[in-house]
């Protein structure tokens, strides 16, 4: 190598860095300063590209590219993480809070689009990202114990409804703006396309995908795979039938919502991919649009102040009004208030292809990039406050079935008790866990041993992980039962005979119906033996 | 809240949108266009007749002439109104009083000293232009072909640079005097932009064809006055054309072949 061949970093090696320096650095030096990751993306995003220093060029293809790639990935999650038990527990709640916290931001948006003079599909693609919301919050009060609280199942529910109606704005806007055909046709296919989504999402799509997985999912990368193409396949049949493909994306989401429960591992690597890779990508591409000298100029943040209006007032007084329908104190209007105000994800998305179709400009862009800095921030801060607020939740129960933990012997679970995992997992979406108990004289299972029990838990349809635990049945079940957090336990020992606090164990016989041992106050025994039955 | 009420509220708000989006000619989001002559769109360009691109007296046929039309349409305007300029000089940010340039202009970091540069309406890598009779699949036929190239454009390097031909290219100023050379078969390949070898080669296919494409990321995209007021609203109109298949349809029907079916050669960068 002579000094003749060294020259400046170019091409796509070196814009994978710069990209990925981004997105290591940009969360972790906002998160520092206790503000969401996410802003440090969107101004990483910026600062690397065609407005900042320039090291990704305005004519850069692959960014972009792999960011939509992101936002349909974005979009799968989220339909994939919404509790659908919670939906239908809180329905009626959900959809009066839904209704509300589209409506009114809708109406709003409208408003505003147009007493700025906007075309009509331009308003109604500016109420469709004010009516939006993403549940950028819900993760704080979870973790403060109020996941199940009904104000905020409530919101999560509502979730669901205003982001099919926000997309379904999207869907019929963005097809009657690209379309070639009369309007009459273009809304027919739209609907039809909807039909066929609801058909294959709700009903084929989620027995395939079982099918397939029960065949061959007990390797980890074919599981994950085939959750991707699922979601590319429903995102490539929407844009069939002219409708977006995030669309597409979210219903893939809720199609695969009870195969992929939240915390099993399958979950994990979604989540996993989604935050190391798609989901920052996407960000980082929006911030690339992100221009100071177009943010920073009165016509700017004039329309981001209306819009940013909009968007506080009409989802308050949603909340407000809901509230007051359903007889929620003023700390659980919050609750919901913070959980229905952020706008993140679907609000970029109806952004970014209301520009793509040029309905928006580089103002509006960087007008909804102010609206989402600042109902981001907003309610992060107001998160932290409301869950000192809500009064406590001591004694909630998750579903029965949310969390499966099944202690084997050595060898692994029977046959039996895999298949009453199964039926206690499976109407509430959760996902089962297997604990492997040994003693000295057994010695630990070897990985291959491991693999073997996955992969028979895979035929079976459960996702989970297993562990192991070098003690006897007792001693690793109460230390299950404190780190775990079990909602229902499967012991596969006939011998097991130890009645536990607060959690219902099923002993598997090898012959006649499991053995149900606890402490039935809460009616709980009538239910598994529905299940079982 | 019953089922009926949530239905309805739906279907209303669907419809709503649907009454909404139907309403399709006004302008976008914030947009307005500031027209150099009332009601007309001033359009640049250097190269009349251009194949495919402009062509016609007075030059209203071709994909760049469609594009103007369509534009205009969209901004509002009754009318284009067409001004011959030396490519140079648009490059320059001299555009004689034009409202915009589109003139098969690539945007780099030279020219964006001069003129401000549009969303790219179509894709643009280098394309290999050949006389017929000769014909190349990789990089080693390429080099041992005998190519004409010029001065003024931005694909030069790219011969030079990343082809290396085994023979030293000819020079000439333009675009117009190497497809000159080209026609009289003193050289045998030109390297152009694929959109604009795509357009010469479907006027003159007796002539010429279109072998390969080589591995680049250059678009067309139009050029405004620096700092012109109309950026914003170009942009999001053109984004509405690429959108509505609008440039699709223009570029299938005046460039014939689309990019996906002429054969990639791949090259080392430089």
């Amino acid at each position: 190598m002579t000094l003749a061949t060294i020259q400046a970093p170019h091409g796509p090696v070196f814009e994978f860095l710069v990209l990925f320096s981004v997105i290591l650095i940009g969360p972790v030096v906002f998160t520092r300063f206790r503000l969401p990751g996410l802003i440090g993306l969107l101004l990483g995003g910026f600062a690397i590209g065609p407005h900042g220093l320039g090291l990704i060029g305005a004519g850069n293809h692959t960014v972009p590219e792999l960011g939509h790639l992101g936002l349909l990935y974005l979009m799968f999650v989220a339909g994939l993480e919404l509790d659908l038990l919670v939906l239908r527990a809180y329905g009626r709640a959900a959809v009066l809070l839904g209704l509300l916290a589209f409506s009114i931001p809708f109406s709003a948006g409208l408003a505003s689009g147009w007493a700025l003079g906007w075309s009509l599909p331009a308003m109604c693609l500016l109420g469709a990202l004010l009516s939006s919301h993403t549940l950028i919050t819900y993760p704080t009060l979870r973790n403060a114990g109020f996941g199940g609280h009904p104000a905020v199942a409530t919101a999560v529910g509502a979730t669901v409804l205003t982001d099919v109606l926000a997309l379904v704005v999207l869907a019929v806007v963005a097809g009657t703006q690209t379309g070639s055909g009369s309007p009459a046709l273009i809304v027919g296919e739209i609907a039809l396309g909807f039909v066929v989504l609801v058909v294959v999402g709700l009903l084929a799509l989620p027995r395939a995908v079982d099918a397939f997985l029960r065949q061959f999912g007990g390797d980890r990368v074919t599981r994950y795979v085939v959750i991707v193409v699922a979601l590319l396949l429903m995102s490539v049949l929407a844009e069939v039938f002219g409708i977006e493909g995030i669309v597409g994306a979210f219903f893939a989401g809720l199609a695969l919502n009870r195969l992929v429960p939240n915390e099993g591992p399958s979950m994990e690597r979604v989540e996993f991919f989604g935050a190391a890779v798609f989901v920052p990508v996407f960000v980082v591409s929006i911030g690339l649009l992100l221009d100071p000298a177009v943010m920073l100029t009165g016509e700017t943040l004039g329309l981001a102040a209306i819009i940013c209006a909009a968007a506080l007032g009409g989802k308050a007084a949603a909340c407000w009004l809901s509230g007051r329908i359903l007889g929620f104190s003023r700390p659980e209007n919050a609750a919901m208030y913070v959980l229905t105000v952020p706008q993140a994800a679907a609000t970029l998305a109806v952004t970014l292809i209301g520009f793509e179709i040029g309905l928006f400009g580089t103002h509006v862009v960087n007008a909804v990039l102010v609206l989402i800095l600042v109902t981001i921030v907003f309610a992060a801060v107001l998160a932290e406050r409301v869950v000192k607020w809500l009064p406590s939740r001591a004694g909630h129960r998750p579903p029965l079935g949310a969390k499966v933990l099944v202690v084997a012997p050595v060898g692994g679970p029977s046959e039996s008790a895999i298949r009453a995992a199964t039926r206690l997992a499976r109407p509430d979406g959760g996902h089962s866990d297997v604990l492997i108990t040994c003693t000295p004289q057994d010695g630990r299972p070897d990985s291959a041993t491991l693999r073997a029990v996955e992969q028979r838990l895979s035929r079976h349809g459960l996702d989970g992980h297993v562990r192991t635990d070098a003690s006897d049945v007792g001693d690793a079940l109460a230390r299950s039962l404190l780190t775990a957090d079990p909602s229902v336990v499967i012991v596969d020992d006939p011998a097991y005979n130890t009645t536990p606090i607060g959690v219902p164990v099923l002993v598997v016989r090898e012959s006649g119906s499991p053995r149900v041992i606890f402490d039935d106050r809460d009616g709980l025994a009538a239910e598994i033996a529905r299940r079982l039955a | 809240m019953s089922r009926a009420t949530s239905a309805v509220a739906c279907l209303a708000a669907v419809a709503l949108t649907c009454c909404c989006a139907c309403s399709a000619k006004e302008s976008a989001a914030g947009a307005s266009f500031k027209s150099a002559t009332p009601g007309a769109l001033r359009v640049a360009t250097a190269f009349l007749p251009a194949p495919g691109f402009w062509e016609g007296r007075p030059p209203t046929r071709g994909f760049e002439a469609g594009l103007a039309i369509a534009l205009a349409h969209k901004l509002g305007l009754e009318r284009v109104e067409v001004v011959q300029v030396p490519f140079a000089q648009i490059v320059q940010g001299k555009l004689r009083g034009a409202d915009i340039a589109i003139s098969q202009l690539t945007p780099t970091d030279e020219r964006k000293k001069h003129v401000d540069f549009s969303d790219a309406y179509l894709s643009s890598p280098p394309g290999v232009l050949l006389r017929n009779g000769v014909n190349a699949i990789d990089v080693h036929e390429l080099q041992r072909l005998r190519w004409v190239v010029s001065s003024a454009s931005t694909l030069t390097p790219t011969v030079t640079h990343r082809i290396r031909p085994d023979r030293d290219p000819i020079v000439v100023v333009d675009r117009s005097q190497a497809l000159r050379v080209l026609r009289e078969g003193r050289a045998e390949a030109l390297l152009l932009d694929l959109p604009v070898a795509l357009g010469l080669a479907r006027a003159q296919p007796q002539l010429f064809h279109v072998a390969a494409q080589l591995d680049g990321e250059e678009d067309l995209a139009a050029a405004l006055p620096r700092g012109s007021p109309n950026d914003e609203v170009v942009d999001t109109e053109i984004r509405a054309l690429i959108a509505d298949g609008t440039v699709s349809r223009l570029a299938s029907h005046w460039l014939g072949k689309s990019a996906e079916e002429i054969p990639l050669i791949l090259t080392e960068q430089s």
